[in-house]
Order: structure tokens, then C-alpha cells, then sequence
């Protein structure tokens, strides 16, 4: 009988552990605005155009309000549930590494990797949510104030999905890191509520994700190919799969070419049932259905890369 | 004979009446005076969080109990919010945002509001209960006149919200996950 408890109750707990959604991660980052404004920027080349980009590393270096103001948000944020990924050791990890990428270059015309820093910065951290974060002193004779903007930007969909902003009041007295502390005092609850707000509606009306399809360049067919006993288009034939599969049969379908389909704005469930018991879908969960259908009902294989939660690859053709 | 027997009776009847209605009256302006009616300004919030309001209750005269001060300063940030008006507040969201909600778990609020309840952990008086000469007002509500008086207290909004996520009230951000 005990025997029976015990595993009854395992049994129950696995289950509530598996009833969750993925939680998103978050991380805070300054934003190019105001690293440009301040000094903290590169000029990277790449491949022949020249791009100003934030240097980060400069930025967490030599910008103790910086720090300030990314430690009070971090505590915020963690007293919350929400322990925020933390920019500048993400930053100091990436320098280690990228010592090893500079020596690579291609099999045959021993160019370099062209990535760059922030690049190297958002593929490494893998944050779900960038809290972009940019201050401004107003100067008015001798009396100074602050203008805040934190904006919530989902990395995949690209959608600014909360937001605080305002101008402080005009004070002699205070001190800027002061004023930056009761900035963010004040704006993380009306921020976070407009991310409750993103959140409802992820439950609602499920996880908002993009989704890819390629072709490798041999592959014999390609999207306008005809499939099925009804010989149906290819494209069309994965759009009905979409239709039948996301919530409420919404996705947006951006690019279709012969070569590619790009689908943004697809909402996947938050969870699938496995054996009888409720999982949490991500992407990869959900474009590998896709990838099993097109297999075993076209014989077309293919091959399924993600980035992050939010975005997935599939390559038509072959492994 | 007996009308001389009846007169006082009717009489005693008549003034056992009327106290008893005057005590019903006197009741229902009591309850009247806690029944949430305030107005909430915001002056500023501190290093650790908590927001400094003024918070501005109707009382029948020139004395305000101070608990009830307190408790519609908590009632305030939990219902309404805090509306700021110029720049030195940031404008903050009612904590429980259905406004159904004082309704639906009236059980568990009457006792947080109850003397000594809950939700004197949250608030604090900061000027000791002193009211300044420009915070007294006398106002007019439908016939009757009431002073409004202003008192300075700070609610510590982050403990609040975690006491109501606790307690089921509302969900926390990570609810879900």
C-alpha cells in the first residue's frame, strides 16, 4: 500500500513539474541610443560597409551608473521570480571564447567569421526578453531631472511587448545615481505589470513564434512542387498544417518564395499531451511535428535548427 | 385614567424610537465615513520601495482616526492605485485590477481591514499623525458637511503584493511557468 503512495504521489508531483510553461529568459541591456550617446560604441566592418554598433564592454567597464541601475532591476526583477541573465558576465564569457573564433577562418578563402559583437552578445546570452534600458539628464539651469525608458522587446517576434517611461521631477538636490535608483523604483511596477499583461496573453492565446522553411540547394523540389494525393502545392500543403495546428489557426505567413516560407506571429499552444499528461511545447517541439509530418507523410526530409525559444529552421531536402 | 397611563407609555415608546433610529443614523454615517471614500496623492517614494501618499479621509469632525487613514491609504494602493498628477510620482497600478474582487473574497478582506488585521504591517504614519494647517478642508456631501483632512503615511507596496500573492488574491509574474 505504501509502495502504491509513494509512487502515486511521484507520480502526481512529475506531473505538476511538467504542467508548466517554459519560462522566458530576461536580460537587461543598455540600449544603442544611449551608447552611442555616450561614448561606448565600435565601428565594425562588416564585410565592407562600415556599422556603429554598442561596445558593451566598454559600457559595464566604465559606467558605474550603469551598474547601478542594472543591479537595482536585477533585484527588483529577482524578488519577483524573475533572476534576470546577467549581461556583463554573458559579455565576459563571449571574450573568452572569442579568442578561438579569430583563429577560424573558411576551407577556402580563409576569410574570417563575420558576427558581429552583438551578435556574439545575443547568441551567446540567448535572452527570450532584451529589457532595453536608456536615461537621459535634462539640465534646466541648476536643477536637474531624469528621463526613463525601459522597453520590453521580444527577441524573436522583435515586438515591444512592455514598456515604462517618463521624466522625473526637477531637482537641485539629488544626485544622478539617486535619481536613476528612484527612476527605477518607480517604473518597474507599472512594467512589469504591462508584462503580466504579455504573459495573460501567452496563456491565452499561446506562445508567439517564428518559424522558417528552407530548401538545400539540391534538393530536387522546392515549395511550388506538387504533394499528396490531392497535388497540392507544397507551401500551400504546410500552411494547412499550420492552420490545423496553432491556436486558433493564426500565424502570419511574411515571405513565400519557391525556395522559402517565412511565418511570423505563429501561435503554438503552451502545452501538448504526451502519455496522457500535459508537456510544455516550445518551438522546436512544435516545428519538430512539423518536420515528422512532412517526413513520414512526403518522404521529404529535412532538418530542424532553433534559436532560442522563439524561432525555428526547417530545411527541406535532406539531414 | 387610562389615557394617563397611555401618554407616557407613547411617549417612552416615541423616545425609545428615535434613540434607536438617531443610533441607526449615527451607524450609517460611521459606516459611511469607512466606506472607502478617499482621495490618494502621491509625494514620493524611498530608497527602499515604499511610497509616500497622502491620503485624504471624510470625517464628521475635525478629528480623523488615524486607522482609518491607514487603512484607506492600503485599500487605495490595492484597488485603485496611485495616480500622480505632476512629476513627482510615477502613476502605479492597482494591485488587483478586477474590480470584483473586494467582492469576491470579502471574506479574506474583512478580516485584512478588521481592527489591528493585516494591514497595519504595510502602512506607517510619517509625520506621527500631525496634519498640516493646509491639509483640513470642509466639504459638501449631498446636505451634509465633512472635513477632509490629509494625512502623510507610507505604504510599503512590495510587501503588500506578496502578502495578496500569497494569499491567492492575485498572481505573481510567474505564475504559469
Amino acid at each position: 500500500m505504501k509502495k502504491y503512495l509513494v509512487l502515486l504521489l511521484t507520480l502526481m508531483l512529475t506531473g505538476a513539474m511538467y504542467s508548466q510553461a517554459k519560462k522566458p529568459t530576461l536580460m537587461v541591456l543598455p540600449s544603442d541610443n544611449w551608447c552611442i550617446t555616450n561614448g561606448y560604441y565600435l565601428e565594425f566592418d562588416n564585410q565592407g560597409i562600415k556599422e556603429v554598433v554598442p561596445d558593451y564592454r566598454k559600457a559595464f567597464q566604465q559606467s558605474s551608473e550603469l551598474l547601478l541601475a542594472i543591479s537595482k532591476i536585477n533585484g527588483l526583477m529577482a524578488d519577483k521570480g524573475f533572476p534576470l541573465k546577467n549581461a556583463e558576465s554573458v559579455i565576459k564569457n563571449i571574450n573568452s571564447t572569442s579568442a578561438l573564433d579569430n583563429l577560424r577562418s573558411s576551407k577556402d578563402g580563409g576569410s574570417a567569421i563575420a558576427e558581429s559583437p552583438v551578435d556574439q552578445l545575443l547568441n551567446q546570452a540567448k535572452a527570450d526578453i532584451i529589457l532595453q534600458l536608456t536615461w537621459n539628464v535634462n539640465s534646466m539651469g541648476p536643477k536637474k531631472s531624469l528621463t526613463f525608458n525601459l522597453q520590453g522587446l521580444d527577441s524573436y517576434s522583435n515586438k515591444q511587448i512592455a514598456t515604462a517611461a517618463g521624466t522625473g521631477t526637477p531637482t537641485f538636490s539629488s544626485e544622478i545615481p539617486v535619481l536613476l535608483e528612484e527612476a527605477v523604483l518607480s517604473f518597474m511596477d507599472p512594467f512589469t505589470n504591462s508584462l503580466q499583461a504579455h504573459f495573460d496573453d501567452l496563456f491565452k492565446n499561446g506562445r508567439e513564434v517564428s518559424l522558417r522553411i528552407k530548401k538545400w540547394d539540391d534538393w530536387e523540389f522546392d515549395l511550388e512542387s506538387y504533394f499528396g494525393a490531392d497535388e497540392e502545392e507544397l507551401g500551400i500543403l504546410i500552411e494547412d498544417w499550420l492552420a490545423d495546428n496553432t491556436v486558433s489557426g493564426r500565424f502570419s505567413t511574411t515571405d513565400a518564395t519557391e525556395s522559402m516560407l517565412i511565418f511570423e506571429q505563429v501561435r503554438i499552444p503552451l502545452y501538448y499531451d504526451r502519455n496522457g499528461r500535459q508537456v510544455a511545447m516550445d518551438t522546436r517541439r512544435f516545428a519538430r511535428n512539423l518536420s515528422s509530418y512532412l517526413r513520414k507523410t512526403f518522404n521529404i526530409n529535412n532538418k530542424l535548427t532553433t534559436r532560442g525559444l522563439g524561432e525555428a529552421t526547417l530545411i527541406l531536402g535532406s539531414k | 385614567m387610562k389615557v394617563k397611563k397611555i401618554i407616557p407609555l407613547a411617549l417612552i415608546f416615541l423616545l425609545t424610537t428615535t434613540m434607536v433610529f438617531g443610533q441607526s443614523k449615527r451607524k450609517k454615517r460611521k459606516e459611511a465615513n469607512i466606506k472607502w471614500n478617499y482621495e490618494i496623492k502621491c509625494e514620493g517614494i524611498s530608497n527602499n520601495g515604499d511610497f509616500l501618499l497622502k491620503v485624504f479621509s471624510f470625517a464628521d469632525n475635525r478629528s480623523l482616526d488615524m486607522e482609518t487613514a491607514k487603512k484607506n491609504a492600503v485599500h487605495g494602493v490595492i484597488f485603485k492605485g496611485i495616480i500622480s498628477t505632476d512629476r513627482s510620482c510615477v502613476t502605479q497600478p492597482a494591485l488587483v485590477k478586477d474590480i470584483n474582487k473586494q467582492k469576491e473574497e470579502k471574506a479574506y478582506f474583512d478580516k485584512f481591514f478588521s481592527p489591528g488585521g493585516a494591514y497595519t504591517k504595510f502602512v506607517n504614519l510619517t509625520t506621527g499623525g500631525a496634519i498640516g494647517a493646509n491639509d483640513r478642508f470642509i466639504v459638501k456631501i449631498g446636505r451634509k458637511r465633512y472635513h477632509k483632512i490629509g494625512v502623510m503615511l507610507s505604504v510599503n507596496k512590495n510587501l503588500l503584493r506578496k502578502e495578496l500573492e500569497e494569499a491567492g488574491i492575485i498572481n505573481k509574474l510567474t505564475s504559469g511557468f
